[in-house]
């Protein structure tokens, strides 16, 4: 989120973009973009304003304060970045559900972890009896405002909280070695992918920090010419976020075959 | 437990100081996010950990569950409002009447329950951050006296938490998040900004503390009564 080298960005956004593409489909990629213009507005146009820096000048500010070329081009690229985030967010909201989160958590925090899934589940209960409990007072001849409704959910849920506390009680929750059930385990691919994706990321991160793709904005726009080593932080890169959507491909390809084959 | 308490408070107030003089000094005071980050997670993750020592209690968990669910279901209810949500005044009410830790959990999790429904983003711990903190502050302050409270001061109290600390957190949090070189003006501008959202943020939990308070204490009181307070007896 911190690197914004033009270059990366554009790797990054154009990975992302078909990752969130295969998974959800143009439209709702282009409604969460569209849904976060403003703030890209405002943090792209904050630079130029805020940031008197660089040495272009392009107009002064009604206050005397320049704008500067350079806070304008990093302006645009901040609000790349944005778009980077928000677009590999739609991946994430995608592909994170909520019992691959439980699961995470499970390992070291087994009562926040079922904390986490009683919460997900009673929203459901809640908004189902929240209607059964309308349905019911329209019955009674009353009309039920939000807050009354409300009201009435609380006792019910309240109630019924403790016929939960005491079923989990006398089932034993809290014993010792106590598991939750996943699908999850840990395969050789799995040691693969991992491996393949810490190597990638040590990759660009040294060459982060020798700086070797180093793109300076102030005072002037400077950057280092392609070098060998440059080219081999940006394949790394690409390697690194082209993963899921490789991943992607391959289970809708094996699918596909399995479907064509039947 | 109590030893145990003020100790890892201790070492999570020194990582933190540890972890800013490390950004001054070894990143040359440029890269807040990334210490921003850190910091939070420094905040998550001894609490996580003493939550988890303390094994709560079924009906604990139960209970922090159902007021989760109650606070996304009234974000779900009122989503066509912008801003005008119940979920601040929810969470101060939970502060008040079961104290500040389960205040905290409540605010946490109710932020990281509804943004599953809604779509998670970078801003997902700050919001827990921030809407921990506000669960936290109103039991500190309230819970110890909370039959003799009046709607009036809670309402007050919610209507000026949401806008200095749930508002301070995110435009603070919006600046830290998408602008790697920030300055001052630009944290004045960012307050300016969402200083409107906040300010109707604010008075939709004055209203709805106003209108559910009273109810909500007194079915929590109840059940406490009728089935015992499971703080003392789990």
């Amino acid at each position: 989120m911190f690197i914004l080298h033009p270059v990366m960005l554009v790797i990054s956004f154009v990975c992302a973009g078909v990752y969130a593409f295969l998974l959800r489909g143009v439209r709702v990629l282009m409604r969460g973009l569209v849904l976060l213009l403003p703030m890209m507005l405002v943090a792209a146009a904050m630079n130029p304003l805020f940031n008197h820096r660089g040495v272009t000048i392009l107009t002064y500010l009604p206050n005397g304060n320049p704008v500067t070329l350079e806070a304008v081009l990093y302006g645009l690229a901040v609000a790349g970045m944005l778009a980077t985030v928000i677009t590999w967010f739609v991946a994430v909201n995608a592909v994170m559900t909520a019992d691959k989160i439980v699961f995470l958590f499970g390992r070291f925090w087994p009562a926040l972890s079922l904390l986490l899934s009683m919460s997900l589940r009673f929203v459901p209960r809640m908004i189902r009896q929240g209607r059964v409990i309308v349905v019911a007072q329209k019955g009674l001849g009353r009309k039920p405002n939000a807050l009354k409704v409300i009201s009435i959910l609380m006792t019910w849920a309240l109630e019924n909280s403790i016929e939960t506390a005491n079923s989990m009680t006398a089932r034993g929750y809290g014993l010792r070695r106590r598991t939750a059930f996943h699908l999850y385990k840990f395969h050789r691919r799995d040691v693969f992918a991992l491996g393949w994706m810490i190597t990638m990321a040590l990759v660009v991160g040294v060459g982060v920090a020798l700086g070797v793709n180093r793109y300076r904005f102030f005072p002037s726009v400077q950057f280092h010419a392609l070098s060998g080593a440059s080219v081999i932080v940006f394949v790394s890169y690409f390697a690194l976020g082209a993963v899921p959507i490789i991943l992607r491909a391959k289970e809708v390809l094996v699918w596909k075959r399995i479907n064509s084959a039947m | 437990m109590k030893f145990n308490r003020v100790w890892i408070s201790l070492v999570m107030l020194a990582t933190i100081v540890l972890t800013i003089f490390a950004g001054i000094y070894f990143l040359d005071d440029r890269r807040f996010f990334v210490i921003s980050l850190l910091i939070l997670m420094q905040i998550f993750i001894p609490f996580a950990f003493l939550y988890e020592s303390r094994k709560p209690p079924a009906r604990e968990l139960v209970m922090i569950a159902v007021l989760v669910a109650i606070a996304v279901a009234g974000r779900a209810a009122f989503f066509m409002l912008p801003q005008f949500k119940p979920v601040v005044a929810v969470v101060i009410i939970s502060g008040v009447a079961l104290g500040g830790e389960i205040g905290f959990m409540v605010g946490a999790m109710t932020i990281l329950v509804s943004n599953i429904f809604f779509g998670q983003g970078p801003w997902t711990p700050w919001q827990m951050l921030a809407m921990g903190l506000i669960g936290l502050l109103a039991g500190a302050l309230f819970h110890h006296r909370n039959k003799s409270i009046s709607r009036v001061v809670l309402a007050i109290f919610g209507a000026l938490v949401t806008v200095v600390v749930y508002g301070g957190i995110m435009n603070s949090a919006g600046v830290l998040m998408f602008q790697p070189q920030p300055t001052r003006d630009m944290f004045l501008f960012s307050f300016m900004y969402g200083l409107p959202f906040d300010i109707v943020h604010g008075v939709a939990t004055a209203v709805f503390i106003l209108l559910m308070a009273r109810p909500i204490l007194e079915k929590i009181d109840r059940i406490q009564t009728k089935y015992g307070d499971f703080r003392r007896n789990s």
